[in-house]
Protein backbone atom coordinates (compact mmCIF):
# COMPACT_ATOMS: atom_id res chain seq x y z
CA UNK A 1 0.00 0.00 0.00
CA UNK A 2 1.53 3.31 -1.04
CA UNK A 3 1.64 6.40 1.13
CA UNK A 4 -1.06 8.15 -0.87
CA UNK A 5 -3.36 5.11 -0.56
CA UNK A 6 -2.84 5.10 3.18
CA UNK A 7 -3.52 8.82 3.36
CA UNK A 8 -6.76 8.51 1.39
CA UNK A 9 -8.55 6.35 3.90
CA UNK A 10 -7.48 8.54 6.80
CA UNK A 11 -9.28 11.61 5.59
CA UNK A 12 -12.91 10.87 4.63
CA UNK A 13 -14.70 14.19 4.32
CA UNK A 14 -18.45 13.88 4.63
CA UNK A 15 -21.47 15.58 3.12
CA UNK A 16 -24.75 15.15 4.94
CA UNK A 17 -27.96 15.56 2.92
CA UNK A 18 -31.53 15.27 4.18
CA UNK A 19 -33.88 14.00 1.48
CA UNK A 20 -37.11 14.28 3.46
CA UNK A 21 -36.13 12.61 6.70
CA UNK A 22 -38.06 13.23 9.94
CA UNK A 23 -34.75 14.66 11.32
CA UNK A 24 -34.29 11.66 13.63
CA UNK A 25 -31.37 10.28 11.62
CA UNK A 26 -30.07 13.81 10.98
CA UNK A 27 -29.71 14.38 14.71
CA UNK A 28 -27.75 11.15 14.99
CA UNK A 29 -25.48 12.20 12.12
CA UNK A 30 -24.83 15.51 13.84
CA UNK A 31 -24.14 13.68 17.10
CA UNK A 32 -21.09 12.18 15.37
CA UNK A 33 -19.40 15.56 15.43
CA UNK A 34 -19.99 16.09 19.15
CA UNK A 35 -17.24 15.42 21.74
CA UNK A 36 -18.92 12.15 22.73
CA UNK A 37 -18.41 10.44 19.36
CA UNK A 38 -15.80 12.82 17.87
CA UNK A 39 -15.37 11.38 14.39
CA UNK A 40 -12.61 13.89 13.67
CA UNK A 41 -10.27 11.33 15.26
CA UNK A 42 -10.73 9.33 12.01
CA UNK A 43 -10.05 12.48 10.02
CA UNK A 44 -13.75 12.86 9.22
CA UNK A 45 -14.86 16.46 8.78
CA UNK A 46 -18.31 17.65 7.81
CA UNK A 47 -17.53 19.73 4.73
CA UNK A 48 -21.15 20.54 3.77
CA UNK A 49 -19.92 20.88 0.19
CA UNK A 50 -20.20 18.18 -2.49
CA UNK A 51 -17.03 19.33 -4.25
CA UNK A 52 -14.93 18.65 -1.16
CA UNK A 53 -16.75 15.51 0.00
CA UNK A 54 -15.73 11.86 -0.26
CA UNK A 55 -18.58 10.19 1.62
CA UNK A 56 -22.23 11.19 1.25
CA UNK A 57 -24.36 10.48 4.32
CA UNK A 58 -27.91 10.50 2.99
CA UNK A 59 -30.97 10.39 5.24
CA UNK A 60 -34.65 10.17 4.27
CA UNK A 61 -36.59 8.23 1.60
CA UNK A 62 -35.73 10.68 -1.26
CA UNK A 63 -38.94 12.52 -2.06
CA UNK A 64 -39.69 13.21 -5.74
CA UNK A 65 -38.83 16.88 -5.18
CA UNK A 66 -35.44 15.93 -3.74
CA UNK A 67 -34.48 13.42 -6.41
CA UNK A 68 -32.97 15.90 -8.85
CA UNK A 69 -31.06 17.67 -6.09
CA UNK A 70 -29.60 14.41 -4.79
CA UNK A 71 -28.46 13.45 -8.33
CA UNK A 72 -26.92 16.90 -8.71
CA UNK A 73 -24.99 16.57 -5.44
CA UNK A 74 -23.81 13.10 -6.41
CA UNK A 75 -22.60 14.31 -9.81
CA UNK A 76 -20.72 17.23 -8.25
CA UNK A 77 -18.78 14.97 -5.87
CA UNK A 78 -15.45 14.04 -7.45
CA UNK A 79 -14.53 10.34 -7.59
CA UNK A 80 -13.69 8.23 -5.70
CA UNK A 81 -16.90 8.74 -3.72
CA UNK A 82 -19.01 6.57 -1.46
CA UNK A 83 -22.66 6.78 -0.49
CA UNK A 84 -24.06 5.69 2.86
CA UNK A 85 -27.84 5.42 3.29
CA UNK A 86 -28.51 6.28 6.94
CA UNK A 87 -31.62 4.79 8.52
CA UNK A 88 -34.57 2.65 7.45
CA UNK A 89 -36.13 5.37 5.26
CA UNK A 90 -32.94 5.89 3.29
CA UNK A 91 -32.41 2.14 2.96
CA UNK A 92 -35.91 1.00 1.90
CA UNK A 93 -38.34 3.86 2.48
CA UNK A 94 -39.88 1.49 5.03
CA UNK A 95 -42.46 3.58 6.93
CA UNK A 96 -43.74 5.07 3.69
CA UNK A 97 -44.28 1.91 1.66
CA UNK A 98 -46.77 2.47 -1.21
CA UNK A 99 -46.57 6.24 -0.85
CA UNK A 100 -46.81 8.00 -4.22
CA UNK A 101 -44.41 10.89 -3.57
CA UNK A 102 -41.02 9.31 -2.92
CA UNK A 103 -38.46 6.91 -4.33
CA UNK A 104 -38.40 4.17 -1.65
CA UNK A 105 -34.78 4.64 -0.68
CA UNK A 106 -31.56 6.24 -1.89
CA UNK A 107 -30.58 3.15 -3.89
CA UNK A 108 -33.30 3.87 -6.46
CA UNK A 109 -31.73 7.23 -7.32
CA UNK A 110 -27.95 6.86 -6.86
CA UNK A 111 -25.79 3.78 -6.16
CA UNK A 112 -25.40 3.10 -2.44
CA UNK A 113 -22.31 1.46 -0.92
CA UNK A 114 -23.39 0.86 2.67
CA UNK A 115 -26.86 0.68 4.24
CA UNK A 116 -27.32 1.56 7.91
CA UNK A 117 -30.47 0.05 9.49
CA UNK A 118 -32.36 1.60 12.38
CA UNK A 119 -35.09 4.12 13.04
CA UNK A 120 -33.32 6.27 13.89
CA UNK A 121 -29.92 4.72 13.17
CA UNK A 122 -27.50 4.78 16.09
CA UNK A 123 -24.38 7.00 15.83
CA UNK A 124 -22.23 3.93 16.57
CA UNK A 125 -23.81 2.21 13.56
CA UNK A 126 -23.01 5.21 11.34
CA UNK A 127 -19.37 5.22 12.48
CA UNK A 128 -19.28 1.50 11.73
CA UNK A 129 -20.75 2.15 8.28
CA UNK A 130 -18.16 4.82 7.54
CA UNK A 131 -15.36 2.42 8.52
CA UNK A 132 -16.94 -0.25 6.28
CA UNK A 133 -17.10 2.29 3.46
CA UNK A 134 -13.45 3.16 4.05
CA UNK A 135 -12.62 -0.57 3.72
CA UNK A 136 -14.41 -0.58 0.37
CA UNK A 137 -12.60 2.59 -0.67
CA UNK A 138 -9.25 0.92 0.08
CA UNK A 139 -10.06 -1.87 -2.37
CA UNK A 140 -11.24 0.41 -5.16
CA UNK A 141 -8.52 3.06 -4.86
CA UNK A 142 -5.91 1.12 -6.85
CA UNK A 143 -7.79 0.80 -10.14
CA UNK A 144 -9.64 4.11 -10.18
CA UNK A 145 -9.64 4.99 -13.90
CA UNK A 146 -11.11 1.66 -15.15
CA UNK A 147 -13.65 1.38 -12.39
CA UNK A 148 -15.26 4.76 -12.94
CA UNK A 149 -15.36 4.98 -16.72
CA UNK A 150 -15.69 8.31 -18.51
CA UNK A 151 -16.87 11.58 -16.99
CA UNK A 152 -20.67 12.04 -16.79
CA UNK A 153 -21.79 13.43 -20.16
CA UNK A 154 -24.84 15.26 -18.85
CA UNK A 155 -24.63 18.78 -17.56
CA UNK A 156 -23.51 19.32 -13.97
CA UNK A 157 -24.59 22.63 -12.55
CA UNK A 158 -21.96 24.61 -10.64
CA UNK B 1 28.89 30.79 6.55
CA UNK B 2 30.23 30.31 3.06
CA UNK B 3 27.93 31.36 0.18
CA UNK B 4 27.34 27.72 -0.84
CA UNK B 5 26.34 26.72 2.69
CA UNK B 6 24.02 29.72 2.79
CA UNK B 7 22.27 28.71 -0.43
CA UNK B 8 21.87 25.13 0.81
CA UNK B 9 20.46 26.35 4.16
CA UNK B 10 18.00 28.59 2.34
CA UNK B 11 16.86 25.76 0.05
CA UNK B 12 16.36 23.44 3.03
CA UNK B 13 14.34 26.19 4.75
CA UNK B 14 12.24 26.69 1.60
CA UNK B 15 11.20 23.02 1.69
CA UNK B 16 11.02 22.67 5.47
CA UNK B 17 8.94 25.78 6.18
CA UNK B 18 5.70 24.60 4.47
CA UNK B 19 6.14 21.13 6.00
CA UNK B 20 6.56 22.72 9.44
CA UNK B 21 3.37 24.73 8.82
CA UNK B 22 1.58 21.45 8.01
CA UNK B 23 2.74 19.91 11.29
CA UNK B 24 1.77 23.08 13.19
CA UNK B 25 -1.71 22.98 11.63
CA UNK B 26 -2.00 19.35 12.77
CA UNK B 27 -0.92 20.24 16.30
CA UNK B 28 -3.38 23.13 16.18
CA UNK B 29 -6.27 20.80 15.29
CA UNK B 30 -5.22 18.34 18.00
CA UNK B 31 -4.92 21.00 20.70
CA UNK B 32 -8.19 22.64 19.65
CA UNK B 33 -9.87 19.24 19.95
CA UNK B 34 -8.34 18.71 23.40
CA UNK B 35 -9.60 22.15 24.47
CA UNK B 36 -13.09 21.05 23.40
CA UNK B 37 -12.73 17.77 25.32
CA UNK B 38 -12.38 15.72 22.12
CA UNK B 39 -9.67 13.27 21.08
CA UNK B 40 -8.93 15.01 17.81
CA UNK B 41 -7.28 13.89 14.56
CA UNK B 42 -3.67 12.63 14.26
CA UNK B 43 -0.94 15.28 14.11
CA UNK B 44 -0.24 14.44 10.45
CA UNK B 45 -3.90 14.90 9.43
CA UNK B 46 -3.25 17.96 7.18
CA UNK B 47 -0.78 15.86 5.14
CA UNK B 48 -3.29 13.02 4.80
CA UNK B 49 -5.87 15.55 3.59
CA UNK B 50 -3.53 16.97 0.95
CA UNK B 51 -2.40 13.52 -0.26
CA UNK B 52 -5.99 12.34 -0.49
CA UNK B 53 -7.04 15.42 -2.46
CA UNK B 54 -4.17 14.86 -4.91
CA UNK B 55 -5.50 11.34 -5.60
CA UNK B 56 -9.03 12.44 -6.43
CA UNK B 57 -10.42 12.94 -9.91
CA UNK B 58 -9.87 16.34 -11.49
CA UNK B 59 -12.94 18.43 -12.14
CA UNK B 60 -13.01 22.14 -12.83
CA UNK B 61 -15.48 24.84 -13.77
CA UNK B 62 -13.21 26.80 -16.10
CA UNK B 63 -9.52 26.80 -16.91
CA UNK B 64 -9.11 30.32 -15.51
CA UNK B 65 -10.03 29.08 -12.07
CA UNK B 66 -7.21 26.54 -12.10
CA UNK B 67 -4.75 29.02 -13.58
CA UNK B 68 -5.50 31.50 -10.78
CA UNK B 69 -5.01 28.80 -8.13
CA UNK B 70 -1.64 27.85 -9.60
CA UNK B 71 -0.60 31.52 -9.83
CA UNK B 72 -1.57 31.91 -6.16
CA UNK B 73 0.70 28.97 -5.25
CA UNK B 74 3.51 30.30 -7.45
CA UNK B 75 3.44 33.80 -5.96
CA UNK B 76 3.35 32.54 -2.36
CA UNK B 77 6.28 30.25 -3.17
CA UNK B 78 8.20 33.18 -4.70
CA UNK B 79 7.48 35.29 -1.61
CA UNK B 80 8.77 32.55 0.67
CA UNK B 81 11.83 32.05 -1.54
CA UNK B 82 12.71 35.75 -1.42
CA UNK B 83 12.30 35.69 2.36
CA UNK B 84 14.46 32.62 3.03
CA UNK B 85 17.18 33.89 0.69
CA UNK B 86 17.33 37.04 2.82
CA UNK B 87 15.73 39.32 0.25
CA UNK B 88 13.77 42.54 0.51
CA UNK B 89 10.84 42.41 2.95
CA UNK B 90 8.79 44.76 0.79
CA UNK B 91 9.17 42.43 -2.19
CA UNK B 92 8.06 39.54 0.04
CA UNK B 93 5.02 41.56 1.09
CA UNK B 94 4.01 42.50 -2.45
CA UNK B 95 4.50 38.98 -3.85
CA UNK B 96 2.41 37.51 -1.04
CA UNK B 97 -0.31 40.12 -1.62
CA UNK B 98 -0.36 39.25 -5.32
CA UNK B 99 -0.88 35.62 -4.30
CA UNK B 100 -3.89 36.59 -2.17
CA UNK B 101 -5.34 38.59 -5.05
CA UNK B 102 -5.04 35.57 -7.37
CA UNK B 103 -7.04 33.53 -4.85
CA UNK B 104 -9.75 36.22 -4.97
CA UNK B 105 -9.71 36.24 -8.80
CA UNK B 106 -10.05 32.45 -8.82
CA UNK B 107 -13.08 32.69 -6.56
CA UNK B 108 -14.60 35.46 -8.73
CA UNK B 109 -14.17 33.33 -11.86
CA UNK B 110 -16.79 30.84 -10.66
CA UNK B 111 -20.38 31.84 -11.21
CA UNK B 112 -21.59 30.71 -7.81
CA UNK B 113 -23.04 33.00 -5.14
CA UNK B 114 -21.06 31.42 -2.29
CA UNK B 115 -17.83 31.73 -4.24
CA UNK B 116 -18.56 35.36 -5.16
CA UNK B 117 -19.39 36.30 -1.58
CA UNK B 118 -16.32 34.44 -0.37
CA UNK B 119 -14.18 36.41 -2.83
CA UNK B 120 -15.60 39.73 -1.68
CA UNK B 121 -14.99 38.83 1.95
CA UNK B 122 -11.46 37.69 1.13
CA UNK B 123 -10.88 41.12 -0.44
CA UNK B 124 -12.17 42.72 2.75
CA UNK B 125 -9.72 40.62 4.78
CA UNK B 126 -6.89 41.73 2.51
CA UNK B 127 -8.04 45.30 3.14
CA UNK B 128 -7.91 44.68 6.90
CA UNK B 129 -4.52 42.98 7.33
CA UNK B 130 -2.34 44.24 4.50
CA UNK B 131 -2.04 47.88 5.71
CA UNK B 132 -1.11 46.65 9.20
CA UNK B 133 1.47 44.18 7.87
CA UNK B 134 2.84 46.89 5.58
CA UNK B 135 3.19 49.46 8.37
CA UNK B 136 4.91 46.89 10.61
CA UNK B 137 7.41 46.11 7.84
CA UNK B 138 7.96 49.85 7.39
CA UNK B 139 8.60 50.16 11.14
CA UNK B 140 11.13 47.31 10.95
CA UNK B 141 12.83 49.02 8.03
CA UNK B 142 12.85 52.35 9.87
CA UNK B 143 14.42 50.77 12.92
CA UNK B 144 17.01 48.69 11.06
CA UNK B 145 17.72 51.17 8.21
CA UNK B 146 17.31 48.27 5.77
CA UNK B 147 14.54 46.10 4.32
CA UNK B 148 16.85 43.17 3.57
CA UNK B 149 15.96 40.22 5.82
CA UNK B 150 19.56 38.98 5.75
CA UNK B 151 20.91 42.25 7.15
CA UNK B 152 18.71 42.37 10.23
CA UNK B 153 21.34 41.86 12.94
CA UNK B 154 19.68 43.17 16.08
CA UNK B 155 16.89 41.96 18.35
CA UNK B 156 13.65 43.58 17.16
CA UNK B 157 11.32 42.24 19.83
CA UNK B 158 12.38 44.68 22.54
CA UNK B 159 12.27 47.94 20.53
CA UNK B 160 9.27 46.92 18.41
CA UNK B 161 7.24 44.92 20.93
CA UNK B 162 3.98 46.76 20.27
CA UNK B 163 4.42 46.31 16.51
CA UNK B 164 4.78 42.58 17.15
CA UNK B 165 1.51 42.58 19.11
CA UNK B 166 -0.13 44.38 16.16
CA UNK B 167 0.64 41.31 14.04
CA UNK B 168 -1.53 38.99 16.19
CA UNK B 169 -4.85 40.02 14.50
CA UNK B 170 -3.07 39.61 11.14
CA UNK B 171 -2.10 36.08 12.14
CA UNK B 172 -5.71 35.37 13.21
CA UNK B 173 -7.02 36.45 9.80
CA UNK B 174 -4.36 34.54 7.86
CA UNK B 175 -4.94 31.36 9.87
CA UNK B 176 -8.73 31.65 9.25
CA UNK B 177 -9.47 31.63 12.97
CA UNK B 178 -12.42 33.13 14.79
CA UNK B 179 -13.32 35.91 15.48
CA UNK B 180 -12.05 36.84 11.99
CA UNK B 181 -12.71 33.71 9.87
CA UNK B 182 -14.86 35.93 7.69
CA UNK B 183 -14.13 34.57 4.21
CA UNK B 184 -14.12 30.87 4.98
CA UNK B 185 -16.95 31.10 7.52
CA UNK B 186 -18.05 27.48 7.59
CA UNK B 187 -21.58 28.01 8.86
CA UNK B 188 -22.34 30.90 6.48
CA UNK B 189 -20.32 30.45 3.29
CA UNK B 190 -19.26 26.79 3.70
CA UNK B 191 -15.68 27.47 2.63
CA UNK B 192 -15.89 30.80 0.84
CA UNK B 193 -13.25 31.26 -1.85
CA UNK B 194 -12.30 27.55 -1.73
CA UNK B 195 -15.82 26.28 -2.33
CA UNK B 196 -15.64 25.70 -6.09
CA UNK B 197 -12.27 23.95 -6.02
CA UNK B 198 -12.20 20.18 -5.75
CA UNK B 199 -9.69 17.35 -5.71
CA UNK B 200 -6.11 18.21 -6.77
CA UNK B 201 -7.01 21.88 -7.36
CA UNK B 202 -8.22 22.20 -3.78
CA UNK B 203 -4.87 20.73 -2.72
CA UNK B 204 -3.12 23.48 -4.72
CA UNK B 205 -5.18 26.17 -2.97
CA UNK B 206 -4.53 24.54 0.40
CA UNK B 207 -0.76 24.38 -0.24
CA UNK B 208 -0.81 28.05 -1.24
CA UNK B 209 -2.45 28.76 2.11
CA UNK B 210 0.32 26.86 3.93
CA UNK B 211 2.93 28.91 2.09
CA UNK B 212 1.09 32.13 2.91
CA UNK B 213 1.19 31.20 6.60
CA UNK B 214 4.88 30.26 6.27
CA UNK B 215 5.64 33.74 4.86
CA UNK B 216 3.87 35.48 7.75
CA UNK B 217 5.56 33.24 10.34
CA UNK B 218 8.88 34.01 8.65
CA UNK B 219 8.25 37.73 9.12
CA UNK B 220 7.30 37.07 12.78
CA UNK B 221 10.52 35.13 13.31
CA UNK B 222 12.60 38.13 12.19
CA UNK B 223 11.73 39.82 15.47
CA UNK B 224 14.18 37.58 17.31
CA UNK B 225 17.89 37.75 16.61
CA UNK B 226 20.92 36.46 18.47
CA UNK B 227 24.54 36.24 17.27
CA UNK B 228 24.65 32.58 18.33
CA UNK B 229 22.78 30.69 15.60
CA UNK B 230 21.29 28.02 17.90
CA UNK B 231 19.99 30.57 20.40
CA UNK B 232 18.61 32.49 17.43
CA UNK B 233 16.79 29.45 16.03
CA UNK B 234 15.38 28.51 19.45
CA UNK B 235 14.20 32.07 20.04
CA UNK B 236 12.55 32.34 16.62
CA UNK B 237 10.76 29.00 17.11
CA UNK B 238 9.57 30.00 20.59
CA UNK B 239 8.29 33.31 19.25
CA UNK B 240 6.28 31.57 16.50
CA UNK B 241 4.88 28.94 18.86
CA UNK B 242 3.84 31.51 21.47
CA UNK B 243 2.12 33.70 18.85
CA UNK B 244 0.32 30.67 17.37
CA UNK B 245 -0.78 29.48 20.83
CA UNK B 246 -2.23 32.91 21.66
CA UNK B 247 -4.17 32.82 18.37
CA UNK B 248 -5.43 29.32 19.20
CA UNK B 249 -6.69 30.46 22.61
CA UNK B 250 -8.42 33.46 21.01
CA UNK B 251 -9.97 31.12 18.42
CA UNK B 252 -11.44 28.90 21.11
CA UNK B 253 -12.88 31.61 23.35
CA UNK B 254 -14.46 33.90 20.76
CA UNK B 255 -17.32 33.75 18.27
CA UNK B 256 -17.14 35.18 14.74
CA UNK B 257 -17.58 38.95 14.47
CA UNK B 258 -19.16 40.83 11.59
CA UNK B 259 -17.00 42.04 8.68
CA UNK B 260 -17.12 45.73 9.57
CA UNK B 261 -15.73 45.15 13.05
CA UNK B 262 -12.86 43.07 11.67
CA UNK B 263 -11.75 45.92 9.40
CA UNK B 264 -12.21 48.70 11.95
CA UNK B 265 -10.56 46.81 14.83
CA UNK B 266 -7.60 45.41 12.89
CA UNK B 267 -6.78 48.77 11.29
CA UNK B 268 -7.24 50.95 14.37
CA UNK B 269 -5.50 48.47 16.71
CA UNK B 270 -2.60 47.91 14.31
CA UNK B 271 -1.98 51.56 13.38
CA UNK B 272 -2.33 52.76 16.97
CA UNK B 273 0.12 50.22 18.34
CA UNK B 274 2.74 50.80 15.63
CA UNK B 275 2.43 54.60 15.97
CA UNK B 276 2.66 54.35 19.77
CA UNK B 277 5.68 52.09 19.42
CA UNK B 278 7.53 54.52 17.15
CA UNK B 279 6.66 57.54 19.32
CA UNK B 280 7.88 55.73 22.45
CA UNK B 281 11.02 54.52 20.73
CA UNK B 282 12.09 57.81 19.17
CA UNK B 283 10.71 60.55 21.41
CA UNK B 284 9.70 59.34 24.87
CA UNK B 285 12.42 56.81 25.74
CA UNK B 286 15.37 58.99 24.51
CA UNK B 287 13.75 61.90 26.39
CA UNK B 288 13.93 60.09 29.73
CA UNK B 289 17.46 58.94 29.02
CA UNK B 290 16.87 55.30 27.99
Amino acid sequence: MTLSDRAKVRSPWILHFDTGSCNGCDLEVWALLSPKYDVERFGMVNKANPKHADILLITGPVTKKCEERLRNLYDQTPEPKLVIACGDCASTGAPFTDCYNHNHGVNNVIPVDVFVPGCACRPEAIIDAVLLAIGKWKEMSNDLPEEYGPEPDHEVRP
Amino acid sequence: MTPTAQVITSLVLLVAAPLAVGVLLGVDRKLTARMQNRVGPPILQPFYDILKLLGKRRSLLNSGQVCFAQCCLLFQLLALAVLVFGGDLLVVFFLSSAGSVFLVLGAFSANSPFSQMGAQRELLQVLAYEPVLFIVIMAVGFDQRTFLAAQIDRMLLAPLFLAFIALIPVLIIKLQKSPYDIATAHTELVSGPHIEYSGPYLAVVELAHWLEIAVLLGILSLFWYDPNIWVSIAGKATLILVAWFVVMIIDNVTARLVRKRMVSFTLSFGFTLVALNLILLHYVLPGVGL
